[in-house]
């Protein structure tokens, strides 16, 4: 959450341009396909984009403007997806998202906010640590029995709530994928939930919780790496946890790796090849929170110089995330064809899920899922493949909604029929 | 004071004439629109007087009608009702070539001829319209919107600004002709036709056959004149072929002047001995030719030509056109004087091209695109046939713009003035030609004699914007009323 | 205040109630656009409404009209200088109006206002053909940026927008529709002008009428043809660019010694009719390209050592060369730039063959970069204009800094058009956030010299030029008054 100075400044940064609603605009292939900004390109008002929501912020901060229905409607819709704010910082330095998040923890401290969904994911994470209510107690249920995880090993696979009870099949296969790669992993016996709802929906308190429990399991369980096969998870122990600290991503003490990033080295480092042919075409979704919002955290203490010179601060502008390693699995792996889509990489248009909004307005998910599955059936593909559980569910549902014929997957799967 | 005292006094008394027989040639023109006899005619040497003259017919509702060229052909300067002519030909100087912007400030009774001349001096061209006649004045080309030669330039821009009196009397520069100082003591030189403000008065009082105003000067653009030429006559039994070649022609933006012409055209055009040379020809000539003309550049023009050369080669391969002549049977050396011909008026001592068959010539044109001109040509002998005029005789120009993005499709009647069942033909066929073509989507942007009830009628809305604007610019309606819809 | 709710009712049941909002947030954030002068008022627009088609649009303002309430229209609201002036105002966002039509053959497009340069340009790649994008950037609305301005440094070879326009479906301020050119006579829209007076002249002068006179809501524009193959785009984030075919591309950078010799390298380029793009470089324009990614931070610490080296006698051209159609084009205009080039000394450079910022994307925003805000003065009109105005405008700027950034008066820029009938002259200036006043003042004391100067502005101050300009004020004036008789049309 910004401080409020800091908040003030951003906000007025911006010049409501518009850029926030579009791909890089070089990468636009077609009319169809040319909008980045999932409520933008549903709800068209001016107020259902970034800059919208900024403008909305200084008045709000100003006294000039209440949480209204619409202004709840519109905050809460977005998805987080962050193509605003790497689009505006093509040209300018202004912290698009963070603002956009500012103004949403502004909302719930105000008690208007967050919607009586997200509510029930704080309820249910105090209830019993997973934003489901799921017993605690079966957190662990997926394992399968095939795969005997580490006791003490360098690597720790952080499972994150949606594999451990809605996809247990990517946990799964990751955890067969590890296995059968022959690398000795741990799986946390006290895992929580990652909180990354509970940030996204600025429900900090409990979110700091989460950060806390899982840093400090983390650290105790010895583990050097933290792999995990959720962007979400990736993005939350990366960026969200050293945040919430005050601190960098660096400093924190562990580091993650996406599955992908990790399989990808070992590809490299000749340590693994995928055997088996997977004969099918497929696109690649990249999933927000591994591309661009996955970059490391950089904890900056607000210090300027004039003109509008941000002291020792290092941006996040989105191109830093992880695009390559998922691409180049794929293509490694022999009988895949890999077709991208028109919006690709850092202009990836979101499934949809993100920001709270699966949990709220489901509706709404599918609606922006189903885009992008129409993106998808252009590129003539069988299958998605993505690297997120929820970004697989909101996916799949879309894909048949939209009658697409495409299976989706998560990469994990489709690595696993590789290698066995 | 009787207002011929008045204007005598504005003008002089040599300027100013009530006499009829001088009024019987301004009441009438080669058109078929009626006759109808002028009050007075006035003859103003410059905007001081056409001011006073101007101001003069507003206070006391007279109609204005202004007139520039020696000889008018749509009826467009016949008073209709009455009042003063301004006869605008004794304003003739070229008041100042821009050599840096590539323009030219002409007053209206500067000639294509006259301008072209001076033009060639400074190795520049006016863009022109095809063989105007040698009366034709430059300003009310452009005001009129004819179409020009070269396809390459956009259309809409080449009148940059201009000076109006304005029918309440107002002098008024348009575009950025409007800087006070203008052109001697300000920064701008009159290169932007928008504005002042939020209206384009340029874009106003253009096509507007003198009902807006009285236009005093214009600024033009001229285009550097190619310093060596190549033409080509392509010869064409169809013209859906002839079409394909000049898309794809334009696409690579090859080339200066480019037209399709049929052969009753072409013959008129370059008939030196009437009549056995034009039926001679008539006969040689294949039905459809397009004109192309290479120009070489203002640096390395054989280059040029030579890349040209081989773009339009390249064009012709695509449609299995064999053969790209550069010249034409029966005519020796015409391919050299053709684009001297083209960059200028029709020479004063011959019959002008469209007359020299039967003495008059009836023409219907608008703009469509390049694709549906084969329809127009077929709905254009059907509608000749119906009426009784042999097909054979009726001329086709078409003229593509802007990179052949559309056309100007223009359609010609020749015809026997003296025989009046045949002027009482043409008539008709005219108004029924019109009246298909419009009906089939062709656009007359510039309306004439009895084509103009039919647009203003079908183009309501336009119309009525229109009125509004011409109710506000010309309260008193006194200039040219009784033209266009008002 | 607040609109009357029978009013209210009847724009719902025009777009249903989805698209019509007069909740305080969806109106506060249609408040503001892009760089809006900082001493003028801007209303909070009393709701916000969302038309689908032409119809909806007629009868939104015809409401307008009954109940005698002001709108606004934005299509992507990106313009600067249009809010709402009037309390209650009808804030009309056309973004919903998106529909696009291509006529392959005949070189050009009809769309609707919420078609942006980028969208239809990917379209018409498809298919060989091109439009391009205005500097402010190609999520800009075709329909808003033609009718209102439409210049762009392609414009060397393909116009201004005024002479993009072909048929054009208009409503009228009180609600009446007007179909210009080939539109008012049946459904085409390949033709612009007439029948008769061009009242295309109605619809924008130098610039648009920012809304007071009514809707567009459809327009034919001329595209043009282009290459074949479609252009990749490559590299990413904020490095992406659009590759071009090499053997029909070649950007020069062409540093010339003198200005003179510059602006007539510049003019001869126009009398030989070559190339697609041609202007002059302002240096800062290099400082804000390796401040993409690195932000004002980077900037200041590249022009902190590169402005105060600059040579102001110097002149930076770049030159884009097209082989329209043939390889042996290119070679062509190559030859004949090299010549001019060698003729008034210049040293040429070839570029990377590539495009950031005329094809599909511009990012005149980036400018806010060094310091937060921008503000630049502009006009149209000849080469020579720019060069003596810029002079003018140069001066002006070292009486007003600071607050105004030091940029060492290197960020003006001629770009002529239409091969070199006519040209656009910028000055951009700079100034921190909170010094946005600055540029207001700027901005003023540059009008005042441009009437002296009897230099032609764009969008000119009614006041200082209506005396001197033949007193255009009054006939908009008139003009208004009689096709917006309830003065609802953005008043103010
Ligand atoms: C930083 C910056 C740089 C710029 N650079 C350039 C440039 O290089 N080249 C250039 O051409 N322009 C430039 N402009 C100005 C340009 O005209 C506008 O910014 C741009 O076209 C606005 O587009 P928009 O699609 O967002 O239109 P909007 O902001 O939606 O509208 C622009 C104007 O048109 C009116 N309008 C919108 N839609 C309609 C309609 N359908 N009917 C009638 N009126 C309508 C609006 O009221 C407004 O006044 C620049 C502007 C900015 C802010």
């Amino acid at each position: 959450m910004l401080k409020v100075e800091e908040y003030k400044h951003q906000a007025a940064t911006c010049v409501r341009c518009s850029y926030c609603k579009f791909p890089d605009l070089n990468y636009i292939k077609s009319s169809r396909f040319s909008r980045q900004c999932p409520i933008d390109t549903r709800y068209r008002f001016n107020l259902y984009s970034a800059h919208g929501l900024l403008h909305s912020a200084l008045a709000e901060l100003d006294g000039k403007l209440e949480f209204t229905p619409k202004l709840m409607d519109a905050l809460w819709h977005c998805t987080l997806c962050g193509g605003c704010d790497i689009r505006c910082k093509r040209n300018l330095d202004v912290e698009v998202l963070q603002v956009i998040e500012t103004l949403r923890c502004r909302c719930v401290e105000q008690g208007k906010g967050p919607m009586p969904e997200h509510k029930m994911l704080a309820d249910n994470v105090k209830k019993s640590h997973n934003i489901y209510g799921a017993d605690h107690k079966e957190r662990l249920n997926w394992m399968p029995e095939d795969v005997k995880p580490a006791q003490k090993a360098d690597i720790l696979y952080f499972v994150g709530d949606p594999s451990s009870y809605r996809h247990p099949e990517i946990a799964q296969a990751t955890a067969r994928l590890l296995s059968q790669a022959g690398v000795p992993f741990m799986v946390l016996a006290d895992e929580w939930s990652s909180g990354h709802e509970l940030f996204a929906t600025g429900q900090l308190e409990l979110a700091r919780e989460m950060a806390d429990h899982n840093i400090k399991a983390i650290k105790d369980s010895g583990a050097k790496k933290v792999i995990t096969s959720d962007a979400e998870c990736y993005k939350t122990l990366k960026a969200d946890y050293p945040k919430i600290l005050e601190k960098s991503t660096e400093d924190m003490p562990y580091s993650v790796l996406h599955i992908t990033e990790y399989v990808d080295q070992l590809m490299k480092d000749g340590k693994l090849k995928f055997r088996r042919r997977v004969p099918m075409k497929v696109t690649y979704h990249d999933p927000c929170n591994l591309g661009r919002l996955a970059e490391p955290w950089y904890h900056w203490e607000p210090k300027y110089e004039p003109p509008n010179i941000a002291v020792g601060k290092t941006w996040r502008r989105g191109y830093n995330g992880v695009y390559e390693p998922p691409r180049n699995i794929l293509k490694g792996i022999r009988g895949i064809e890999l077709i991208e889509m028109q919006r690709v990489w850092d202009n990836a248009w979101c499934c949809g899920y993100g920001g709270g909004v699966g949990t709220a307005f489901p509706d709404f998910a599918l609606w922006t899922a189903g885009e992008r599955a129409e993106e998808a059936r252009t590129t003539g593909a069988e299958a998605i493949v993505s690297c997120c559980p929820n970004c697989k569910d909101i996916l799949g549902q879309a894909a048949e909604a939209k009658k697409t014929g495409m299976k989706v997957y998560d990469i994990t799967e489709i690595m696993l029929r590789a290698i066995r | 004071m009787q207002i011929k005292e008045k204007l005598t006094k504005i003008v002089g008394a040599e300027n100013v004439s009530d006499d009829p027989e001088v009024l019987l040639s301004y009441s009438k023109d080669c058109s078929l629109s009626a006759p109808r006899m002028p009050n007075y005619v006035a003859r103003p040497k410059n905007t001081d007087e056409v001011h006073g003259v101007v101001r003069l017919a507003n206070e006391n509702g007279i109609p204005v009608v202004p007139a520039s060229s020696g000889i008018h052909f749509y009826g467009n300067t016949i008073p209709n009702l009455g009042g003063i002519v301004l006869d605008l030909r004794r304003m003739n100087k070229i008041l100042e070539v821009d050599l840096y912007n590539k323009m030219v400030r002409v007053e209206p009774g500067v000639t294509w001829g006259q301008l072209q001349s001076e033009a060639a001096k400074h190795k520049m061209m006016g863009l022109c319209p095809l063989l105007p006649h040698p009366l034709k004045s430059v300003l009310t080309s452009h005001l009129e919107r004819e179409p020009m030669l070269i396809p390459k330039f956009e259309y809409a821009g080449s009148l940059v600004t201009m000076e109006a009196v304005l029918p309440e009397g107002e002098v008024f520069r348009t575009g950025s002709a409007c800087v006070p100082g203008f052109p001697d003591k300000s920064m701008a030189e009159g290169v932007n036709p928008g504005g002042p403000g939020y209206l384009s008065y340029n874009w106003l009082i253009q096509g507007a056959q003198g009902t807006m105003g009285v236009v005093t000067w214009a600024k033009v653009k001229m285009a550097p004149r190619p310093k060596i030429d190549k033409t080509l006559f392509i010869p064409f039994e169809s013209l859906e072929d002839a079409i394909q070649l000049v898309y794809n022609v334009q696409r690579r933006m090859i080339g200066e002047e480019c037209l399709i012409i049929n052969s009753v055209n072409l013959a008129a055009i370059l008939t030196k001995k009437w009549p056995q040379d034009y039926n001679n020809l008539r006969r040689i000539l294949t039905p459809w030719t397009v004109i192309l003309v290479l120009g070489g550049g203002w640096r390395r023009p054989e280059e040029k030509i030579e890349y040209e050369e081989d773009g339009l080669r390249e064009a012709a391969a695509e449609l299995h056109i064999p053969a790209l002549p550069t010249s034409l049977p029966g005519l020796p050396g015409i391919e050299r004087e053709l684009p001297g011909m083209l960059r200028t008026a029709w020479p004063e001592k011959k019959t002008y091209w469209k007359f020299a068959d039967k003495g008059a010539c009836q023409d219907v044109f608008f703009y469509t695109t390049l694709n549906r001109t084969p329809d127009f040509v077929q709905v254009m002998n059907q509608v000749a046939a119906e009426n009784g005029y042999c097909i054979d005789d009726i001329g086709i120009y078409i003229q593509p713009m802007e990179y052949g993005r559309s056309c100007h499709f223009e359609c010609s009647f020749p015809y026997n003035p003296d025989d009046t069942d045949e002027v009482a033909m043409i008539r008709n066929l005219y108004a029924e030609a019109a009246e298909t073509a419009m009906d089939m989507g062709g656009y007359f942007s510039r309306p004439y004699g009895v084509v103009v009830d039919m647009v203003y009628d079908k183009a309501a809305s336009y119309t009525t914007a229109l009125k509004k604007v011409k109710q506000l610019l010309d309260p008193n309606n006194i200039m040219s009323p009784g033209r266009l819809c008002f | 205040m607040s609109i009357p709710r029978e009013a209210y009712q009847t724009l719902q049941s025009i777009v249903g109630t989805e698209w019509v909002s007069d909740d305080p947030a969806i109106c506060e954030a249609d408040r503001y656009c892009s760089l809006s002068s900082p001493s003028e008022e801007k209303r909070r627009p009393g709701c916000s409404i969302e038309p689908v088609s032409t119809e909806e649009v007629q009868a939104i303002v015809k409401v307008a009209n009954r109940y005698k309430l002001p709108f606004v229209v934005t299509s992507t609201y990106y313009s600067a200088g249009t809010y709402c002036r009037k309390d209650d105002s009808i804030l009309i966002d056309l973004k919903r109006m998106n529909k696009l039509e291509i006529d392959e053959e005949n070189l050009y497009a009809i769309v609707e206002p919420g078609v942006v340069f980028s969208a239809l340009q990917a379209d018409l790649f498809k298919r060989g053909l091109c439009t391009f994008v205005p500097g402010c950037g190609g999520h800009a609305s075709v329909v808003a940026n033609t009718v209102n301005m439409g210049d762009a440094p392609l414009g060397w070879r393909y116009g201004l927008g005024y002479q993009r326009l072909l048929g054009v479906e208009w409503v009228l301020p009180d609600g009446e529709m007007l179909k210009m050119g080939s539109l008012s006579m049946s459904k085409d829209y390949f033709w612009g002008e007439g029948p008769g007076p061009d009242l295309r002249g109605l619809l924008r002068g130098c610039a648009g009428h920012q809304s007071r006179m009514g809707i567009i809501t459809k327009i034919g524009v001329k595209v043009f043809p282009f290459v074949s193959e479609e252009l990749e785009p490559e590299g990413w984030a904020f490095r992406s660019f659009i590759k071009l075919p090499p053997n029909r591309f070649k950007w020069y950078n062409i540093r010339f010694y003198s200005r003179e010799d510059a602006i007539n390298a510049m003019f001869e380029l126009g009398r030989c009719e070559i190339a697609l793009v041609v202007m002059t470089v302002p240096p800062i324009f290099r400082g804000v390209a390796r401040t993409r990614g690195v932000g004002c931070g980077g900037f200041w610490e590249f022009w902190k050592d590169a402005g105060p080296k600059l040579n102001p006698k110097q002149m930076d051209l770049r030159v884009l060369l097209y082989g329209i159609g043939s390889d042996k084009r290119l070679e062509y205009e190559e030859k004949v730039l090299l010549d001019i080039v060698k003729e008034y000394g210049g040293s040429p450079r070839e570029a990377p063959c590539r495009d950031e910022t005329n094809f599909m994307a511009a990012d005149a925003i980036c400018a806010n970069v060094v310091g937060g805000r921008f503000s630049s003065e502009v006009s149209y009109e000849s080469i020579n204009q720019a060069v003596r105005y810029s002079k003018v405008v140069d001066k002006i700027t070292d009486e007003h800094r600071p607050p105004i950034l030091q940029e060492y008066n290197s960020t003006d820029w001629v770009c002529p058009y239409e091969l070199g009938y006519i040209a656009k002259m910028e000055c951009l200036r700079m100034a921190s956030v909170e010094d946005n006043y600055a540029l207001q003042e700027w901005k003023n004391d540059c009008q005042d010299a441009c009437a002296k100067g009897g230099a032609y502005a764009l969008v000119p101050d009614n006041k200082v030029f209506g005396p001197i300009w033949g007193n255009y004020p009054e006939k908009e004036d008139k003009i208004r008054a009689a096709f917006d008789p309830n003065h609802v049309s953005a008043p103010g």
